[in-house]
């Protein structure tokens, strides 16, 4: 007998029972149309389980943060990244050692700034500023304002963020290239505050305010997890 | 703004995002977030494990665009390809740390033990390939898949033809076959002149 019609091995594949003594034999003897008719019925299988498929879910939107906050510390290490990422194999007694060390630096700067505010002679003037709305449901209360004083502080006003074991830290971002970010501070236990932008950052480039939430795991990059966003407008 | 670049063809989507166009990335993402999700979901039972996959997939294929080579494959399968890797990886990693900690933590199992993430990639390509079949081509095959007609079932529910029916089916489920054979992960059957070493 010659090899199976290609149309009678869709219908077998398809769940025809095989009724024909010469095709079971024919079968029982060619490799060629047994490995066909095997490929047929596997598509055929996988086709009957397609019916579940459609509409699929999107993943949550944290998972595109996540993904533009990780690809910018693997183009941009030397603004972002101080320690590479994940950090699982790091023995954990080093992350409080880390947090406390970032907890000094941070006391120091936030030292630095009041001294520079006192210093500094009333109403400076504000060079740009953004309204920040939430990027998350998690933040859906907190709002807030962020103002540029001459070009080299920046005035945080934010409210309600929500509740954190880690801290919140404020970048400015090319809203043109998420890659490209330039950490700003943490935001201490206070609605208003001043931190200082590093010298050089082109506002007209790094003009996305954006607030995230961190974990004290000692890993400087941004998690990802933006809760706050607003464009800097002059 | 998004649904401008939605809107390319494969080949020329493909095109930016191998050149490293950023709203590539994010039109391949919208375009197959859903599909490298629920690969992850359907093998990893944790489902922040399964983002977690999800993340990983999307940023190893932005920073490997170099290597997508459209001769061999379409972007799913080559996006599902880096998934399936990163499941394997997760697997590992979680019985390793697992070992180190010789603690019985909760591994991420796969959801269901018949449910290979192998058999889940290629069920997304077959239901992809499907979804681009011309509607009638389509449309039968959907009859006789999920609901079980025959082929003169099929001719008496749309009125085509027994001979047209025949030949959609046909037709059909070699352009699937074709698919699943460059796409498709398993190492399961292929016909003969076609197959593949792995």
């Amino acid at each position: 007998m010659q090899h199976l019609d290609p149309d009678r091995l869709v219908t077998l594949a398809l769940g025809e029972s095989l009724t024909d003594a010469d095709e079971s034999d024919h079968l029982a003897d060619c490799a060629d149309c047994r490995t066909e008719l095997d490929a047929m019925r596997h598509v055929a299988d996988l086709g009957a389980e397609t019916q579940e498929m459609r509409d699929l879910p999107k993943p949550p939107d944290r998972v595109w943060a996540a993904i533009t906050a990780e690809i910018a510390h693997d183009k941009n290490p030397d603004i972002v990244r101080l320690t590479d990422r994940p950090n699982r194999s790091r023995p954990r007694w080093l992350s409080p050692l880390v947090a406390a060390v970032a907890a000094a630096i941070l006391a120091v700067a936030g030292t630095v700034t009041v001294i520079r505010l006192t210093a500094r002679p009333p109403a400076p003037a504000v060079t740009a500023q953004a309204a920040l709305a939430p990027l998350t449901p998690a933040a859906r209360t907190a709002h807030g304002d962020a103002r540029v004083l001459s070009d080299d502080e920046l005035q945080l006003d934010i409210r309600n963020l929500p509740l954190t074991t880690g801290y919140y830290e404020v970048w400015l971002i090319d809203p043109e290239d998420l890659t490209k970010m330039v950490s700003i501070g943490n935001l201490p236990d206070q609605p208003d505050v001043v931190l200082p932008i590093p010298q050089g950052t082109d506002l007209n480039q790094y003009r996305l305010v954006d607030v995230s939430v961190e974990a004290h795991d000692g890993n400087s990059a941004h998690s990802g997890k933006s809760l706050l966003r607003g464009t800097l407008t002059n | 703004m998004w649904s401008v670049t939605a809107m390319d063809g494969p080949d020329e989507l493909a095109e930016r995002f191998r050149s490293g166009d950023e709203s590539a990335l994010r039109a391949v993402y919208d375009r197959y977030g859903g599909a490298v999700f629920h690969l992850a979901t359907r093998a990893l039972a944790n489902r922040a494990d399964a983002e977690d996959v999800t993340q990983a997939t999307f940023v190893a294929a932005w920073l490997g665009r170099g290597t997508f080579d459209p001769d061999r494959g379409g972007m799913l399968g080559w996006l599902l390809g880096i998934a399936k890797r990163k499941v394997v990886d997760r697997f590992r990693s979680a019985a390793r740390e697992d070992r180190a900690a010789e603690t019985v933590r909760a591994l991420p199992e796969p959801a269901k033990p018949d449910e290979t993430p192998e058999r889940v990639l290629d069920r997304l390509i077959v239901a992809d390939e499907l979804a681009q079949l011309p509607p009638e081509q389509r449309r039968t095959l959907e009859l006789a898949f999920y609901d079980d007609l025959t082929h003169p079932q099929i001719s008496a529910v749309t009125g085509l033809p027994l001979g047209t029916v025949k030949s959609h089916i046909r037709r059909g489920m070699a352009a699937l076959r074709r698919r699943w054979e460059v796409d498709g992960a398993a190492p399961g059957p292929r016909s003969a002149g076609h197959t593949r070493t792995w």
